[in-house]
């Protein structure tokens, strides 16, 4: 190196008297946190204004995971809407089927077999402790906790195998039907589930003594993003984030569907609404829901999966085979869909994030005339800019967790 | 016929009790009724059927047709009738409307019987629905579906019959299709006029045949395969050759003849599959000729897709922008020697001819254009006429919106072989006779959608578009003016012939800026000095809700909506869709 060089990094090394003294800016800074960013779940963008490390506002920008779901399923038969469904939470697919199930069941006023019930609501518990699952894995990930994540992420794909073993698919389960479920378990599919049951109860206990009395975590998340009860249900709150304000407001018990009547279990409300309750309660929800599935594995008896009505299900093969009056049932469900009657429904059903709502509109044809969905997570994700209001910007993250948006329904 | 010659009763013996006196009727001349609590009034001897449906109300039926004499043998339209004897349900498709009746189309006694009746046509009802043309637009399907929808309780095999028998040249049956309404025996005894077909046998065994040794070869045998409820009765030429819920139509007008018989226009994706009669009381009310169902084969086959310089030997393929430039040129050199002619097919729309005949008088100088088009053929007193050209009325209409007189072809022939016509600007290539001297005129442009001798013997040959890929008018015998629609966006480097038309007229230093068949006729059509009548409307096609060009694997039904969607067309007068892709250069 020159002489000549050297002494120009001097002189910039150096730092000016002049910066040393000066005050601290009092500029507030923009950051932008996403879309593409290891600390923001799925692909949202928060544009953050700071003011020294809180936040003074924050902006949301959501929509990189749109896909146009209730316009494209205006151009699909009824039954074709399950896959799209299947894409909304697509951590806890089933639940989407089932809820869109039995929002066109209410417009067809059918009364689905009891097993298919009891299969829905066992899939859909399972589904619940996935969702539930997955959060608490992330929310240890995000402060630091790896192998809670890595834990949980355990027990979720054991979940997941059980529920391919039912359905062929681990993320994508299309499981329901209008009028039923696509098919029954296999053979020792529910010892194995409650042995996998078993196995989870340890990891989720596992987790419960990594994390509930942990230094840090508590820290990180008791008093940190707090949500009073009287704002969660001015924010339209549902679900596990509304329980933990101290709402004990559950579809399940407000409004029993399918089989949870029959079933015994608790609602497990917080009393601080912070991002701490938040986790706590779904903790307890996962135990609550393990109890449900080992009730239903138990009590459900043999029985049809589906109505048998030619108008609403396949006929079975050898009839579509072998008599004219299934295979033209078969050729009119598969080619004009499944004749809705006209008029209008919502269907409402308490999913891992809270009410998931399908509003229907048939116009008495084979195709859906209109579809609204009422994603559960919106609410929550729409309120994040007021639940952050003043907290720090290290904070963004765990209390974005635990409000659990997921990209898929909210962005539809 | 034995219960006439019993002699009458003797007069002593006490007359029975009858039914009550009808009650006066509320509505003088009219009788007023009931229909499932609506009350309705029509005119006396109103059927059951037509009162429900004026109303709205859907009663299933096979065998009634509104333009046939009544069966009443399917069962399917059987009610509930206040006045029926014993309680018994009646054929809505026979019975009248009496005073103060009230009629039920759907107590459970009524649904009963309408699933009763399914299930019985269904018992012998072969398994055919993948392998039949009918399905898609099958009533035994939709009234299945949605009348009876049980599993088959049949034990024992069906009925087995003849699976092809080929009833004449166009018709081919299946009997075990076949549900016996006997739609297409009143057919040929009432409309058509030649009762060629018949049920023979009684019974399970009972079958629509023709009479041995002759063939259902009527003119318009055609029909029955329309008027088949079921899949029966097929077209030998469309059958198991589409699918018709893949496919899309477009009210077409049939090219056969000068009636110009509405029609649907069947398609899927570039191709015509079949033409189907579409109601126009005026015209055709619902039926058309076997020769005009045919008339779709030329839009497939034979087609002259690319543009050609030179004849025979010398000929080579040229681009069309290139070939009509060439063309302007040799007619503007010809034009200037003098001796050029114009020939316009009565095939081609109005709003081509106009736009022909302006680039004649104007660009060309001409003071007379001879009319081609095909020969005479057979004609009846029913639909089919002579002239076998859909527009020969156009063209004269717009030859004379010009100031142009038509001559007929014989003397162009006679010209040119006399050498007084050395140039010929063809639009449309068909011709009434051999093409003679015309084969070997030093200049010839030819317009063709079809090849033909006119087309082989071109110097200069544009390729043209046919009736399925343009919008546009034909003027019907009665001067009728009717609209058709496009199909799909024309094959190839195929363009309309009033856009080469007016390709051509610009390159001849004419202004014919139009961009479509639309606006050449908003131009132009003043000319006409409303010929057509006031109540002409060429936006009167509502185009609106169609899908057209480039149509995605099952995106459209047989009547062009969605599958399954009902209510989704626009209102008429809305602006077309365009949902197909236009290929680069439109």
């Amino acid at each position: 190196m020159s002489t000549e060089v050297k002494e120009v990094v001097k002189q910039v090394a150096a730092p000016r008297s002049s910066e040393l003294d000066a005050p601290l800016s009092s500029k507030r800074m923009l950051v932008n946190l996403g879309p593409s960013h290891p600390a923001m779940h799925g692909t949202a963008r928060a544009v953050v204004e700071l003011e020294g490390e809180n936040i003074a506002s924050c902006k949301l920008d959501i929509g990189f995971l749109h896909r146009g779901f209730e316009k494209s399923c205006e151009n699909v038969t009824w039954t074709q809407v399950f896959p799209y469904t299947d894409r909304l939470n697509y951590v806890s697919s089933i639940m989407n089927n089932v809820g869109f199930a039995l929002a066109v069941e209410k417009l067809c006023k059918l009364e689905v077999p009891e097993r298919a019930q009891y299969l829905r609501t066992i899939t859909s518990e399972i589904h619940r402790i996935c969702d539930h699952l997955t959060l608490v894995g992330a929310l240890g990930l995000e402060l630091g906790a790896m192998t809670v994540f890595l834990y949980a992420i355990e027990g979720r794909d054991l979940l997941w195998d059980r529920l391919t073993e039912l359905c062929g698919a681990r993320l994508t389960s299309n499981y329901a039907r209008i009028g039923g479920v696509s098919r029954d378990i296999p053979e020792g599919w529910s010892e194995k589930t409650v042995a996998t049951l078993d196995r989870v109860v340890l990891i989720r206990d596992e987790i419960d003594a990594l994390l509930t009395r942990n230094r840090i975590f508590v820290d990180r998340t008791r008093g940190v993003g707090t949500v009073s009860r009287a704002d969660a249900l001015d924010l339209g709150f549902t679900g596990p984030c509304l329980r933990a304000s101290g709402e004990p407001y559950d579809i399940r018990k407000a409004a029993p569907y399918l089989v949870y009547d029959r079933l015994d279990f608790d609602i497990p409300v917080g009393s601080n609404g912070d991002t701490f309750d938040r986790y706590l309660v779904r903790i307890e929800e996962m135990k609550q829901s393990d109890r449900m599935v080992r009730q239903c594995l138990r009590d459900m008896a043999p029985g049809e999966l589906v109505v048998r009505d030619f108008r609403y299900v396949l006929p079975p093969k050898p009839e579509v085979y072998g008599t004219i009056e299934g295979v033209m049932a078969h050729f009119k469900l598969i080619m004009e869909g499944i004749q809705v009657p006209a008029g209008e429904a919502y269907g409402y059903t308490e999913a891992a994030n809270g009410e998931l709502g399908f509003y229907l509109v048939s116009d008495g044809s084979g195709r859906p005339y209109k579809i609204g969905l009422r994603a559960p997570g919106w609410p929550m994700l729409a309120a994040l800019p007021v639940i952050l209001q003043g907290a720090l910007l290290s904070d963004l993250v765990p209390v974005f967790d635990s409000i659990n948006m997921i990209g898929g329904e909210v962005e539809q | 016929m034995a219960e006439e010659k019993k002699p009458e009763a003797p007069a002593a013996a006490p007359k029975p009790a009858g039914p009550p006196a009808p009650p006066p009727p509320r509505n003088p001349g009219m009788v007023t009724a009931t229909i499932d609590g609506r009350e309705v009034v029509v005119k006396p001897g109103t059927t059951v059927i037509e009162a429900a449906t004026a109303m709205g109300i859907e009663i299933p039926y096979y065998c009634w047709h509104k333009r046939l004499s009544v069966a009443a043998n399917c069962r399917m339209c059987l009610v509930e009738m206040s006045n029926a004897p014993g309680g018994k349900l009646m054929p809505g498709c026979q019975a009248t409307l009496g005073e103060g009746v009230a009629v039920k189309t759907d107590t459970a006694k009524v649904k009963d019987q309408q699933r009763a009746t399914l299930e019985f046509l269904l018992l012998n009802h072969p398994v055919d629905c993948s392998i039949c043309d009918q399905a898609g637009e099958c009533k035994l399907q939709d009234y299945y579906v949605q009348y009876d929808a049980k599993p088959s309780r049949l034990d024992i095999p069906k009925n087995v019959k003849q699976k092809r028998v080929a009833l004449g040249p166009t018709v081919t049956l299946d009997q075990e299709r076949c549900i016996l309404c006997t739609r297409c025996v009143r057919f040929m005894r009432e409309v058509a006029k030649n009762p060629q077909l018949g049920v023979a046998n009684r019974g399970t065994r009972s079958e629509i045949t023709a009479f041995p040794g002759q063939p259902l070869d009527d003119k318009y045998a055609g029909n029955v395969v329309d008027l088949c409820p079921v899949g029966a009765l097929t077209s030998t030429d469309f059958r198991f050759s589409g699918r018709v819920w893949f496919m899309s139509t477009a009210r077409s007008i049939c090219t056969g003849c000068s009636r110009g018989c509405n029609v649907s226009l069947d398609y899927l994706g570039e191709s015509a599959y079949r033409l189907r009669p579409r109601e126009n009381q005026a015209v055709n009310q619902e039926w058309m000729c076997d020769q005009g169902r045919l008339t779709y084969k030329p839009f497939n086959t034979g087609r002259v897709l690319k543009a050609r310089l030179g004849r025979g030997p010398e000929g080579r393929p040229e681009g069309r922008d290139a070939a009509v430039a060439a063309a302007a040129t040799a007619l503007a050199a010809a034009r200037a020697r003098g001796g050029v002619a114009v020939l316009l097919s009565p095939l081609c729309s109005l709003e081509d001819l106009l736009v022909a005949c302006a680039v004649a008088g104007e660009g060309l100088g001409v003071t007379e254009v001879y009319a081609g088009g095909r020969p005479d053929g057979w004609h009846d007193q029913f639909l089919k006429q002579a002239d076998e050209n859909p527009n020969r009325k156009g063209l004269e209409l717009a030859a004379r919106a010009f100031g142009l007189a038509v001559r007929p072809f014989a003397e162009l022939v006679a010209a040119a072989g006399a050498g007084t016509v050395k140039a010929l600007w063809a639009v449309g290539a068909e011709l009434p006779a051999a093409a003679g001297a015309l084969a070997s005129l030093p200049t010839l442009v030819v317009q063709a959608s079809n090849g033909g001798p006119l087309a082989e013997a071109a110097t200069v040959l544009l390729p043209a578009a046919t009736v399925a890929e343009a919008d546009g008018t034909y003027v019907n015998f009665e001067g009728r003016g009717q609209r058709f629609e496009a199909a799909w966006f024309p094959r190839g480097e195929a363009r309309p012939h009033a856009d080469l038309a007016a390709a051509l007229g610009r390159g001849l230093g004419l202004k014919t800026p139009w961009r479509s068949n639309r606006e050449a006729w908003l131009a132009l059509s003043p000319k006409l000095a409303g010929a057509l009548g006031p109540d002409f409307s060429w936006d009167s096609l509502p185009s609106a809700g169609r899908r057209r060009g480039f149509v995605p694997l099952a995106a459209g039904t047989v009547d062009g909506r969605l599958a399954g969607q009902k209510d989704r067309m626009a209102p008429e007068g809305a602006e077309p869709i365009e949902r197909g892709v236009a290929p680069s250069g439109w």
